[in-house]
């Protein structure tokens, strides 16, 4: 492993500046991903920057009776939180079942969203793929049964490994950006980006000299919603596909919705499909089945995974069931 | 046979459950695994490998990682122009005053490959207009074997039945990985290895350095899993005396997780084309059997089949697969858990065809009763415990996604042992000391010493030490086809009663009676037949002045046991929207003799069904169909059950304690996975005829049977 430089810096302009010392920086939360990527050879930073003293650790209420999620706050916190169990249930749920407990104590919300892909060509330094400035996807005609089915017509295939951006997405979350020329708020659905033979090597719109400071949530109003990932192992492992809904209710029946969909592409995908077919309908069962169907239309699978076309399926009439609060089916 | 084994007393500690004397220093962190040996002056070594599954070696540079900061020697495992046969294959390899620093510096040897055609898959390597990648031929056949007459057989059958059963490669993923610390005094080496063989490895590594046996020195006090893949003196523990030799200080070299997966020994695949009839009434009357398999690049992948059950006429002709791939090793059981697979759910299928229950259709194919095949009355006993009577017929008609099933399945196993020799050493204070070179591979094995000990001689185990793990104790065979306790616990016995009765002789004349009348019970020696005549065990030994006791025994037949039969019952929930299994639980019925040690026995069955779940569902050796270099060598990706995927486990231990001592390692981990996917096809009515029962497999499997997938 390569030597490197770690600082402390106590605030955001002192982090900012620990970022423009030259070489490679990186920004270290609770180092669950950075430390393995090091260790692995993929990542060989000259200055690592920890964060967590830097970046805010808290939840505050906003004025608008949002909530606002600092960075480093660990996703143990995050999902034991009161006000986030009953305002945004989903990300609660997400948060509470990321890798294992000991994740949970260590990692962070920044670093969820910001981690990099979990892809077994990406994670090894034998396979130079297009994310680490090869010329080949190596999951293109290889083992690919975990990659993806939506918005894989780019260079990349993978799928976005943040259990978290999925909720944020559906409840219409923005995230609070600082830089050297100040700060900015992107939309969590703006944030995250399809890979294109430029931005190939990166998730998302973060620049190096950039930190994500914030996660900050609107009211939720008067919404239904449902988180259900598919799991084969309880834990310590990623989802298959998920998927979270949320629901404007409009009286008995769907307002307008926000389904999307986790680990099936390359960001959190959000189905306008679905979110059409509920519109305006009565959630029941039959609903909840129809959005599924419209939730997978388009779905384009690779080589060896079109299995996740129908768990995602399941995974959307789920949550959307769950939401109903329709249990049996 | 004078120390015969008596029906354990109400005071003895034998077939009692007894915890784990090391338990504490475990769990405080106090005993120390090879991983946690710390020598003055100690080097890190680490390897080179492959990154490609196939090529020439056309030079080797030292010079770079020579010069790197702390690198104190560097050896070259294979020489240029030799071939490197799989991705992982150990080229050279490098040790430095830092661990990160060996890395570094293993990364700075240059080396050269040509890079050479490959296989990665099975089907590929053994086409017939394959190119030939091995010296000796991609495959190599197997001798053919016959029983009665198939044409007969098949004449008789009422039923044909033809498919293909397949299992994976898996790996052994022991939790301390491979490798040793090395120290030279002058021409004498002591190594710290993580093995199952202290005396084994001791003769190999002293071949490998061409040194005397003598002045090797292996220890191995606890360790942290073998299940058979540390039973020689492979490259990381020569290397690790090598470069200790060169660099003048001691070298640890440890594998790390990928070095584990893609060369410390896996599982062989094994795929199997059958034919089989049945005769109307559930009779087995001809097997035809097809079969292959991979150990990788160069080992052999057999396996036996059919398994158990009595197919009167029968053939099987089997061919090894070479793949560029990691070679195999010994693993728990070795071969009998594809044997079993293939077996057990054609079994499910043939009772389908002629409408039978699963179990009465077994019980009509067994081989007949005898004490080491026990499997009709176990599965009686089983079914009753487990409530087979509540299973329902192929296929859950119940509403909604979630379908529930039961199956079963059968192990044997050979075992014995008899590599076996232990000194017992009675002080003149009283306390007792049994040596023996054993090894305890985390299964329990220090703990059967002072177990067997106190029950001769009428002590508390905690009035016993044992010491093991070391080839300065007498000699005991390797750790391995559950030959360790067989071999092991006679002669821990004998020298324990030998003991004994030389210290009968010794205070017998102090308490006036005939040695032959004296017991020893309760912490007492007394005569039999006027217990006044007592002494405490202290005071006996007291008697003994200067001079201990210090006797030897050998292993002898009598006291152990060949054979052992045993079943198992699973029951499954399965998600037909998502094609998820999960196991709800599982029973265990094992033979193993006559039991030591109740819980440490118990211990090794729910260990054994553990890993059986993860061959089932989870573990996956998976090779890059294009690159050949492995995909998921870690424990993110290669999936392992973790403590909330683990069901109900029980175990119901089947003692026979007239036939001794019986090993248990091996046999609870052949049937799990095979009762668990006869459960799922009980569930569903897909028939899934692969290994691991992964989503993707199961709903395929639903989706031809009709069933499955999002429900409207």
């Amino acid at each position: 492993m390569k030597a490197f430089a770690y600082v402390n810096p106590t605030n955001e302009q002192e982090a900012l500046a620990a970022l423009k010392a030259g070489g490679i920086v990186r920004p270290i939360g609770g180092g669950q991903d950075l430390l393995a990527r090091m260790k692995d050879y993929l990542d060989q930073p000259d200055r690592l920057v920890n964060v967590k003293s830097a970046l805010d650790g808290l939840v505050t209420p906003t004025s608008n009776g949002g909530l606002r999620i600092g960075a480093a706050v660990k996703l143990v916190d995050l999902a034991g939180d009161p006000r986030v169990t009953k305002l945004y249930p989903a990300v609660a749920t997400a948060a509470g079942k990321v890798g294992s407990p000991q994740i949970r104590h260590q990692g962070t919300v920044g670093g969820n969203l910001n981690q990099r892909p979990r892809c077994w060509y990406f994670r090894q330094e034998e396979f130079v793929c297009f994310k680490k400035g090869g010329n080949h996807c190596f999951a293109v005609d290889g083992e690919n049964q975990y990659h993806s089915i939506f918005g894989n017509d780019g260079p990349s295939k993978i799928v976005h490994p943040s259990s978290l951006a999925v909720p944020f997405v559906a409840y219409g979350a923005s995230f609070r950006v600082v830089g050297p020329d100040g700060e900015r708020e992107v939309p969590a659905a703006d944030y995250f980006t399809l890979p294109t033979m430029q931005t190939v090597q990166k998730e998302n719109v973060l620049g190096d000299d950039e930190l994500l400071t914030h996660v900050i949530l609107p009211a939720p109003g008067a919404v239904k919603s449902g988180h259900y990932e598919v799991r084969f192992k309880e834990s310590r492992d990623w989802p298959m596909a998920f998927a979270t809904v949320v629901l404007v209710m409009n009286g008995a029946s769907v307002g307008s919705a926000r389904v999307v969909l986790g680990a099936v592409a390359p960001i959190p995908w959000r189905s306008e499909n679905a979110e059409r077919a509920l519109t305006g309908k009565l959630l029941n069962a039959q609903t909840a089945s129809e959005a599924a169907a419209a939730a997978v239309e388009g779905a384009r699978a690779l080589s060896g995974n079109a299995y996740k076309v129908e768990i995602t399926k399941t995974a959307v009439k789920r949550a959307l069931l769950q939401a109903a609060g329709i249990t049996g089916v | 046979m004078k120390y015969a084994w008596t029906v354990p007393g109400t005071n003895s500690p034998l077939s009692t459950s007894v915890r784990r004397v090391d338990g504490p220093l475990k769990t405080s962190g106090a005993a120390k695994y090879t991983y946690d040996i710390l020598r003055p002056g100690m080097l890190y070594g680490r390897a080179v490998r492959s990154p490609h599954p196939h090529a020439k070696i056309v030079s080797i540079d030292l010079s770079a990682a020579q010069r790197a900061p702390g690198v104190k020697a560097v050896a070259i495992w294979k020489d240029p122009g030799s071939e490197v046969m799989y991705h992982g294959d150990m080229v050279a390899a490098v040790a430095a005053d830092t661990e990160e620093r060996a890395l570094d510096a293993a990364r700075l040897v240059e080396v050269r490959y040509e890079v050479l055609p490959h296989f990665s898959r099975e089907a590929t390597s053994m086409a017939v207009d394959a190119t030939q990648v091995f010296a000796s031929g991609n495959t190599r056949a197997g001798q053919l074997q016959e029983v009665g007459d198939l044409e007969v057989g098949f004449k008789n059958a009422a039923h044909v039945h033809e498919a293909t059963y397949s299992t994976q490669v898996i790996t052994h993923v022991c939790l301390e990985s491979h490798g040793a610390v090395c120290e030279w005094n002058g021409d004498n080496l002591t190594a710290w290895v993580s093995t199952q063989g202290v005396h084994a490895t001791r003769q190999q590594l002293a071949r490998a350095l061409m040194v005397p046996e003598s002045s090797v020195r292996v220890i191995c006090e606890y360790m942290g899993g073998g299940f058979g893949a540390k039973v020689s003196a492979d490259a990381p523990i020569v290397l690790a005396a090598r470069l200790a030799k060169d660099a003048g200080a001691p070298v640890r070299m440890m594998l790390d997780r990928k070095e584990e997966h893609l060369d410390s020994g896996n599982r062989p695949s094994a795929f199997s084309k059958i034919r089989a009839g049945v005769s109307a009434d559930g009779q087995l009357t001809a097997f035809d059997g097809t079969t292959w398999g991979t150990g990788g690049a160069g080992q052999s992948a057999g396996f036996p089949l059919p398994y158990i059950y009595q197919f009167p006429n029968r053939r099987r002709s089997h061919t090894d697969v070479y793949i560029n791939a990691g070679n195999q090793r010994p693993m728990r059981a070795p071969g009998h858990p594809q044997g079993c697979f293939a077996t057990e759910v054609l079994m499910d299928e043939l009772a389908d065809l002629v409408k039978m229950d699963p179990l009465a259709f077994r019980l009509k194919n067994l081989p007949p009763q005898a004490s080491n095949a026990m499997w009709g009355e176990y599965y009686r006993v089983g079914a009753q415990r487990f409530g087979w009577d509540k299973r329902h017929p192929t296929g859950d008609t119940t509403p909604g996604p979630i379908k529930t099933g039961m199956g079963l399945s059968a192990n044997q196993w050979g075992g014995g042992g008899r590599a076996g020799n232990a000194h017992v050493d009675i002080m003149t204070d009283g306390s007792v000391v049994v040596k023996c070179g054993t090894q305890d591979l985390g299964t329990g094995t220090r703990t059967l010493l002072p177990i067997i000990a106190a029950d001769m001689l009428g002590l508390p185990v905690n009035a016993v030490r044992g010491e093991i793990g070391d080839t300065n104790l007498p000699f005991a065979g390797v750790s391995g086809g559950s030959t360790a306790t067989a071999g092991i616990a006679p002669a821990i016995r004998i020298a324990s009663g030998l003991a004994r009765d030389a210290l009968f002789a010794r205070v017998a004349p102090t308490l006036g009676v005939d040695p032959s009348t004296l017991v020893a019970s309760d912490g007492r020696i007394f005569a039999k037949n006027d217990p006044s005549k007592a002494l405490t065990w202290k005071a006996a030994c007291k008697l003994l002045g200067s001079e201990p006791i210090s006797v030897d025994g050998k292993w002898e037949p009598g006291l152990s046991s060949v054979n052992s039969s045993g079943v198992q019952f699973a029951e499954v929930q399965v998600d037909i929207e998502t094609g998820i299994v999960k196991v709800l639980r599982v029973l265990a019925l094992q033979d193993c003799g006559l039991v030591i040690d109740r819980l440490t026995a118990e211990s090794q069955v729910y260990g054994g069904v553990i890993s059986s779940i993860n061959y089932a569902l989870f573990e996956d050796r998976l090779l890059d169909r294009n690159t050949g270099q492995m995909v998921n060598p870690n424990m993110e990706q290669y999936l392992l059950a973790s403590m909330s995927d683990v069901p109900q486990v029980e175990v119901m231990l089947m003692d026979q304690p007239a036939r001794g001592v019986i090993g248990i390692g091996e046999p609870p981990t052949v049937p799990t996975a095979s009762a668990i996917t006869n459960a799922v096809r009980n569930a569903t009515g897909a028939t899934i005829r692969s290994l691991p029962l992964h989503p993707h497999r199961v709903l395929e499997a639903l989706t031809q049977a009709g069933m499955g997938g999002t429900s409207a």
